[in-house]
């Protein structure tokens, strides 16, 4: 009866520290985030195109609490592939965060420019689709973006200083530099082949 | 470099000249970043003229740099003024070129084809084209369209097996970061699908369930075949039966039937017809009043006739053999009407005439020393009878048990009423006589039972005694459904039965 009460304490006491270290690994497991997996279906960005080009749909038909307070400045969207595939990676990710960086601070100031309210909800929208983007591009292990202290400058860029237009580069944006580096990125090579 | 088609933008009115070359330039004019000019960045396209059908003119101009994603305003000049200009988007209004290599091929499954083509060569667009797949059965105007997105081959289902059918292809981007217009269908490529194949569950399953249904449908038949058979060939009623020997032997004469037979026949159609309702029988011992005459024997029928009913009188012939057609007569008459010791008293009285023949009259025969017993259903008769009826004790008592019933049963149940016992009791106690110019016998040869029927009282007696011929009256008794207790004494010789009133 001794050598039961003793195994049987034993045994608890084993399970018992066991558990206690279990939780001790998990509480001080290192804090870096784990690796986010690859995004590399298009159709998200599809779908942010899609939000983008109804915005730009909407802003055409608006006629008045529609227009921009200043000049913002946006990238080119202007892609010829031959000139594009001689960029390398890097560049071609610089180009498209500083690009996307460019369109997010002009997307704020149209948001407070217009007071048209049912385009507020398209322009909310695509300010969320641009701070998903970002998500995406880090996922592909893309290289985070530090923005430059002022935007005036930047070459590659020039000025719009209608919302239309601004509108307009924001599609362009997405379909042509962001696709294409999302088209391109190397981690959906492997994944792919 | 990919080619470029730039359409025609409007026909009208380069028309008017239809012989000539126009020296028509287009000046691109790139959408500038640094400054919104239209001469910067604005490059000279020449133009190509290809005939196209209806009388179109289709002005080519091929490209060197394309630039996209960005707007491109278009300027058509003519001799120098501009007849033309347009804004666009150059990603935005492709057209290509139809798919190449379009191969069709079978998949080994019933009413499935495998198409297959090469998408154009456009890079970083391979996934956003959008291609269809028209197929037609090959004497059908109305193709079926099937759309793939953004692959190579394609299965089509659901066609029809062992034809043909002509399928094409063309492509077009989808719209959302490139577009355009449709191609052009490519050419069409003929194929035939797998033959049709008996698929053997169903094949299999159609045979069991045939076969199940013809067995229920049998089964049903032969159910009910009877009905069946009675409704489709119905029995077409002959008089054949009825009638022995009317078709057979004579050929359908009746009257020779009638005189072969001497209407002895009488008794069988009646035979065959049990159900008729019996009333009161005239049974009639019949002998030969001559001692030469032998008569014959009493026919089995004769016994059966007595069973049998009839609504006129009938007459039962006796042979010689008095004993034997007595005790059939008594088993026939289900009435129960049993003589016993009468039946030996007849035997004797029977010898007794045979000793003496009888002379040929009405009171012969009623001098004679037989018994007989008359059963009149007829009450008009009866009532003659009445007022002559005196009463009279007999020796023998006939008594009987009958059953109001039986009148009206059937020869076959007749036989069992013996058994049956009923709430009353009926006798007769005396036997009666006609008078002699009420009787008319039948012929010579026959003895009597005379029986008076006077609808309430039946009796039957024989002739019982020598002494009695002479001065026994008919007369008739009450018809009692009771122990015959009180009333008439009985005769020591009577039998009580029992039977319902």
């Amino acid at each position: 009866m001794i050598f039961n009460v003793n195994f049987f304490s034993f045994v608890s006491v084993t399970a018992g520290l066991l558990a206690l270290l279990l939780i001790l690994l998990e509480w001080t497991r290192p804090g870096l985030p784990s690796p986010l997996r690859p995004i590399c279906d298009l159709r998200v960005l599809n779908h942010f195109i899609k939000e983008a080009r109804d915005a730009e749909v909407a802003m055409k038909s608006c006629r008045e609490g529609c227009s921009l307070s200043e000049s913002v400045t946006v990238p080119q969207t202007r892609v010829e592939f031959d000139v594009w595939e001689k960029k390398n990676a890097l560049e071609q990710a610089k180009e498209v965060q500083s690009g996307l960086w460019l369109l997010q601070q002009a997307l704020n100031l149209l948001r407070t420019s217009v007071t048209n309210t049912a385009l507020h909800s398209h322009i909310d929208n695509s300010i969320r689709n641009l701070l998903s983007i970002n998500a995406v591009l880090r996922s592909l292990n893309i290289q985070e973006y530090t923005p430059p202290a002022s935007a005036a400058g930047l070459e590659g860029t020039w000025s719009v200083s209608s919302a239309a237009d601004l509108l307009q580069v924001h599609v362009n944006f997405l379909r042509g530099k962001v696709r294409l580096l999302l088209l391109d990125a190397q981690a959906c090579q492997q994944d792919v082949s | 470099m990919s080619i470029y088609q730039s359409k025609n933008i409007n026909n009208s009115t380069l028309q008017h000249s239809p012989m000539s070359e126009f020296l028509v330039s287009i000046f691109l004019v790139f959408l500038s970043s640094s400054v919104p000019s239209r001469k910067e960045n604005s490059s000279r396209c020449p133009l190509r003229v290809l005939r196209a059908a209806g009388g179109k003119r289709l002005f080519i101009c091929h490209l060197n740099r394309t630039q996209m994603f960005v707007q491109m305003d278009i300027r058509v000049d003519r001799d120098g003024t501009q007849i033309h200009s347009r804004s666009l988007l150059v990603e935005l209004v492709f057209l290509l070129d139809p798919p190449a290599n379009v191969t069709v091929s079978s998949t080994g499954q019933q009413g499935q084809l495998n198409v297959s083509w090469v998408p154009p060569p456009l890079k970083y667009m391979d996934d956003s084209m959008m291609y269809e797949v028209s197929y037609t059965t090959a004497d059908s105007d109305v193709g079926q369209v099937e759309v793939a997105r953004a692959c190579s081959e394609l299965i089509l289902r659901g066609l029809q097996p062992g034809t043909k059918y002509k399928v094409r292809v063309r492509v077009k981007l989808d719209g959302i970061s490139y577009s355009g217009y449709w191609s052009a269908w490519s050419d069409p490529v003929f194929m035939e699908t797998l033959p049709a194949e008996l698929d053997l569950l169903i094949v299999s399953l159609t045979l069991i369930i045939s076969l199940v249904l013809t067995g229920l449908s049998l089964a049903i038949l032969l159910s009910h075949r009877r009905f069946l058979v009675k409704k489709i060939w119905p029995t077409i009623p002959t008089p054949d039966s009825k009638f022995q020997g009317l078709f057979t032997v004579y050929g359908g004469n009746f009257q020779e039937w009638l005189g072969r037979t001497n209407g002895g026949l009488w008794l069988t159609p009646a035979f065959f017809t049990p159900e008729e309702c019996p009333s009161p029988l005239e049974v009639l011992s019949e002998f030969s009043l001559c001692p030469s005459l032998a008569s014959p024997p009493l026919p089995p029928k004769a016994s059966k006739a007595l069973t049998r009913s009839r609504k006129e009188e009938m007459d039962v012939r006796k042979g010689l053999d008095e004993r034997e057609p007595l005790e059939r007569v008594d088993a026939a008459l289900t009435e129960g009407w049993r003589t016993t010791t009468h039946d030996q008293w007849l035997l004797d009285r029977l010898r007794a005439f045979h000793r003496n023949p009888m002379p040929s009259s009405q009171s012969s025969l009623l001098e004679s020393q037989d018994a007989y017993v008359t059963l009149n259903a007829n009450n008009r008769n009866e009532d003659e009878h009445l007022d002559d009826i005196l009463e009279e004790t007999l020796p023998l008592e006939v008594l009987f048990a009958s059953r109001k019933t039986v009148l009206c049963e059937s020869h076959s149940d007749l036989g069992s009423v013996q058994q049956s016992s009923g709430s009353g009791r009926l006798s007769s106690q005396s036997s009666f006589e006609y008078p002699n110019h009420m009787w008319m016998p039948k012929g010579p040869g026959y003895t009597y039972m005379a029986v008076a029927d006077s609808g309430v009282s039946m009796d039957y007696s024989p002739m019982s005694r020598v002494e009695d011929i002479g001065k026994v009256v008919i007369y008739a008794n009450e018809y009692r459904n009771e122990i015959p207790a009180h009333g008439r004494p009985f005769p020591s010789r009577q039998h009580l039965v029992s039977g319902d009133g």
